[in-house]
């Protein structure tokens, strides 16, 4: 039977239909596992793109989001007119950075490590440990810190207990935000997010290790050699993602864990458009704006990184 | 004889039978949707007292309550608003920082426009309509009614401009432990004085968690800064009738100044920037690890904050003080509060039936008759008038008639079902409050007025609350309080501390001068 690779290839519209719905049908069940998560991503993420023409509207809720008066760039002069709206792209870029070089490199850790646990039942014992808190809320987290780190907490009672040490305003004082941020968001989401690189490492050849075990190669070296060379690509995609991500993400975390004693090293992006929309006067447009630029800013990050990881022998994700 | 008789017996039947007809009005039955932070969450209007069964059935609807909290009450509704999916009736939180936004929704058409007739329909919700000076101006710039403010006094109003009743809780059990005097009035380096020597000898013996001055950042904000300084977050007419900008003046620095002091002297709570809404409460109230807070001073609560605080605390209510706090120069500082608090709105497309039948609601809380109903419970059970038509009280004194579920005897009682009427109004004269804390509160409203100067304590600014220019909404998008918290807590100097406060105001000028172009034009 002739496989469709053997068939001629397509050259008119209709033939390039033709193909692409053979090529579904033979695959169906693969397209029907894809189907819910494009149409999450229709709903949520493509359509919302239709908003974006607010940016350039004064939004007026009876006309709707195409009938309100275009205003053109005016969002985007009130925009540039404000001075925090760069202080939060600053902020941004800070904490995201810092989250790429401490945050990052979590996940391979724990992925590796639990994978090192040769025995079954410790190793899934510690795969929940490490995987529980992510399902914790934020909010939830945030208090657990309060508890932990609050002047009358647990860490600053111990302190003062061994050492006679004041309490230290681990909360309060913006030195110790990001430490904070990082620390909550490994503790948080290290384990879970090294399950795609468990999953990463579960797909390479385990005749390599064992060729690698008679060859006399220790722990270490099997590691650097193997697993790590072998989830490489899973690395690559994620940290393209992520460098795509630098202008936005940790809203749930920042807002539950800042204050107004460190509101200055806080105002991410997210929590700008948050306070712009929600703690003053309602602006749809102005926020929109605010969007429509991070969203363009990130755009242009993903592409740089995908050309990064290209141009020192990686994958890309952009073709 | 007999025939005439009759006949005036007939009329008077007849007569009898109407009047009974026109007094009780019938209703088919409506669901009616309704949004105020007020609303207890989670409590069954519909099955829950019986003061909320007799409004319930007397008016024949089902209410279906929702609650949001203080901290998202602009937000949430505003949201609902705009997205034409709030419910048939909503409390505005209608103030200096949300006037321009409800200039914007009326001007979208977004909120229900009252009938012309209304105020002849509904005479007695008229009556306090326009008490509340802040109806009838919306009226004139809106053209119609959109808003019925809710007054904060009818019959009992103690002044013009109106004070607020936010207060100083105090343990005057400490401050004579101190060596201190017991007074109706503090300044607010006395009150740090008395803070300070609270925290050096401790005299309630609270240890590691004594909190001389326990206040949130809110709270913290309406001590040192508005205390001290009239326009401290909002922009006023100098002598030469042009706007400047309040947060710029000295009487605000000196504000920050008084509050890095406090932080840094240990004497505020340290983290006073991490407590959550009421918790300051519960360090005075429930806990008595605080001396001095700056909380509310209802006339209405009163007792029942001193209930309260002697049932968790075990101090007697006379440890409880209140005061009025007044700034450096020794003056009260306050803008008008204007006489109401929240407005009612109803959707756009709302059913005439559910409209009116809310309104009847209105106009019933408003009149003599349910009008005490709203804080006292059910007439001849809990109160009644006496000859002279003086409202007594028919319930054992300390009764808990309005409050929590499971403590008050009727937990839907307060401003949820259709007060126009607030509660400090009638809590002056409610026989159910002790004569002695009632004094007490008049007392404190009337020291408001004698303490102050007309340029401490000032009347409405209508021309800026009315302004909805794009330039002072977004000015009036700064929160301030997080600001000035922002720079005490990071200061590492006084000299620090106002580097920063005046790199601040530079940096502000961008929002700033575009809202004063506007005011000055």
């Amino acid at each position: 039977m002739a496989t469709l690779q053997e068939t001629k290839k397509p050259r008119t519209l209709k033939e390039k239909l033709l193909h692409t719905g053979k090529r579904i049908a033979l695959e169906k069940e693969r397209y029907i596992l894809i189907l819910p998560g494009l149409v999450w991503y229709a709903i949520f993420a493509y359509i919302p793109i239709f908003g974006l023409t607010l940016a350039f509207r004064k939004y007026m809720a009876k006309l709707g989001m195409f009938g309100s008066p275009w205003i053109g760039l005016k969002n985007f002069q009130n925009v540039f007119a404000d001075p925090a709206f760069f202080a939060s792209i600053v902020t941004t870029l800070r904490i995201n950075a810092g989250r790429l070089i401490f945050v990052f490199p979590f996940p391979i850790l724990f992925a590796i490590m639990i994978n090192e646990v040769r025995l079954g039942k410790p190793k899934k014992i510690l795969q929940s440990i490490y995987t529980f808190p992510n399902f914790l809320s934020w909010v939830i987290v945030a208090s657990i810190m309060i508890n932990i780190l609050g002047q009358r907490g647990l860490v600053n009672s111990v302190m003062g207990a061994l050492f006679g040490t004041k309490p230290v305003a681990f909360l309060g004082k913006p030195d110790y935000f990001l430490p904070v941020i990082y620390l909550t968001d490994i503790w948080k989401t290290a384990g879970w997010s090294a399950i795609i690189y468990m999953a990463s490492i579960s797909g390479i050849d385990v005749e390599q290790y064992e060729a690698a075990e008679i060859d006399g190669a220790s722990r270490l070296q099997r590691i650097w050699y193997i697993t790590l060379p072998g989830i490489k690509s899973t690395i690559l995609v994620l940290f393209i993602l992520a460098v795509g991500n630098l202008m936005s993400g940790g809203f749930d975390q920042i807002f539950n864990l800042s204050n107004s004693a460190t509101i200055k090293v806080a105002e991410t992006l997210d929590m700008y458009i948050y306070r712009i929309t929600f703690r003053g006067s309602v602006d749809f447009g102005f926020s929109s704006a605010v969007a429509l630029f991070r969203s363009v800013i990130n755009m242009l990050l993903l592409i740089f990184a995908d050309r990064v990881s290209k141009a020192v022998g990686g994958s890309g994700l952009l073709g | 004889m007999k025939k005439v008789l009759s006949l005036v017996l007939a009329l008077f039947l007849v007569t009898g039978i109407f009047g009974a007809v026109a007094e009780e009005k019938t209703y088919d039955r409506v669901t009616i949707t309704y949004t105020c932070p007020q609303v207890v969450a989670g409590y069954d209007y519909n099955n829950g007292d019986d003061y909320s069964k007799f409004i319930l059935d007397k008016f024949n609807f089902e209410f279906q309550g929702t609650n949001v909290g203080w901290n998202d009450w602009n937000s949430s509704l505003i949201t609902w608003i705009y997205a034409q999916d709030m419910t048939d009736v909503a409390i505005y939180n209608y103030g200096e920082s949300t006037a321009t936004e409800a200039t914007n929704i009326v001007n979208q058409g977004l909120l229900k426009r009252l009938p012309d007739d209304w105020k002849d329909r509904w005479p007695n919700v008229a009556k306090v309509y326009e008490t509340t000076s802040l109806g009838p101006m919306l009226e004139q710039l809106y053209g119609g009614t959109y808003f019925i403010p809710r007054a904060r006094f009818f019959y009992n109003l103690p002044g013009d401009p109106l004070a607020n009743h936010w207060c100083l809780w105090m343990r005057s059990d400490w401050i004579e432990a101190v060596g201190k005097e017991v007074k109706s009035a503090y300044t607010i380096p006395e009150v740090l004085e008395i803070a300070k020597l609270i925290k050096e000898q401790d005299p309630g013996q609270v240890g590691a968690a004594l909190a001389p001055i326990s206040m949130d950042e809110g709270n913290s904000a309406s001590f040192f800064m508005r205390a001290n300084s009239t326009y401290w977050d909002t922009f006023y007419k100098d002598a030469d009738g042009k706007y400047q900008w309040g947060a710029a003046t000295e009487d605000t620095l000196q504000g920050l100044k008084y509050w890095y002091q406090a932080y840094t002297e240990g004497v505020l709570d340290p983290e006073f920037y991490l407590l959550d809404y009421e918790k300051d409460m519960e360090k005075f109230q429930t806990l008595g690890t605080a001396g001095i807070s700056f909380l509310g001073g209802q006339t209405a609560d009163t007792e029942n904050y001193r209930i309260l605080f002697e049932q968790r605390t075990g101090n007697p209510q006379s440890a409880f003080h209140m005061a009025n706090l007044l700034g450096g120069d020794g003056y009260y500082h306050q803008r008008d509060l204007i006489n109401f608090w929240g407005a009612v709105c109803f959707k756009p497309d709302i059913k005439d039936e559910v409209f009116e039948r809310w309104m009847d609601l209105m106009e019933f809380t408003a009149s003599k008759e349910g009008y005490p109903g709203t804080q006292m419970g059910l007439k001849g059970i809990d109160w009644d008038f006496d000859e002279n038509g003086e409202i007594i009280s028919l319930v054992e004194p300390g009764t808990l008639l309005a409050g929590a579920v499971g403590e008050a005897k009727y937990p839907s009682l307060g401003h949820v079902l259709g007060s126009v009427i607030l509660w400090d109004d009638l809590a002056m004269d409610n026989p159910n409050i002790k004569k002695e804390y009632r004094d007490e509160s008049k007392k404190l409203y009337a020291e408001r007025y004698t303490l102050s100067t007309p340029e401490t304590f000032v009347k409405v600014d209508w021309n800026m609350w009315m302004n909805d220019s794009d330039e002072l909404r977004r000015a009036n998008s700064i929160d301030y309080a997080a600001e000035f918290a922002n720079m005490v807590t990071n200061a590492t100097s006084e000299e620090d501390l106002v580097n920063r406060y005046n790199a601040w105001l530079e940096s502000q000028k961008g929002i700033i001068q575009p809202a004063l172009d506007v005011l000055n034009k």
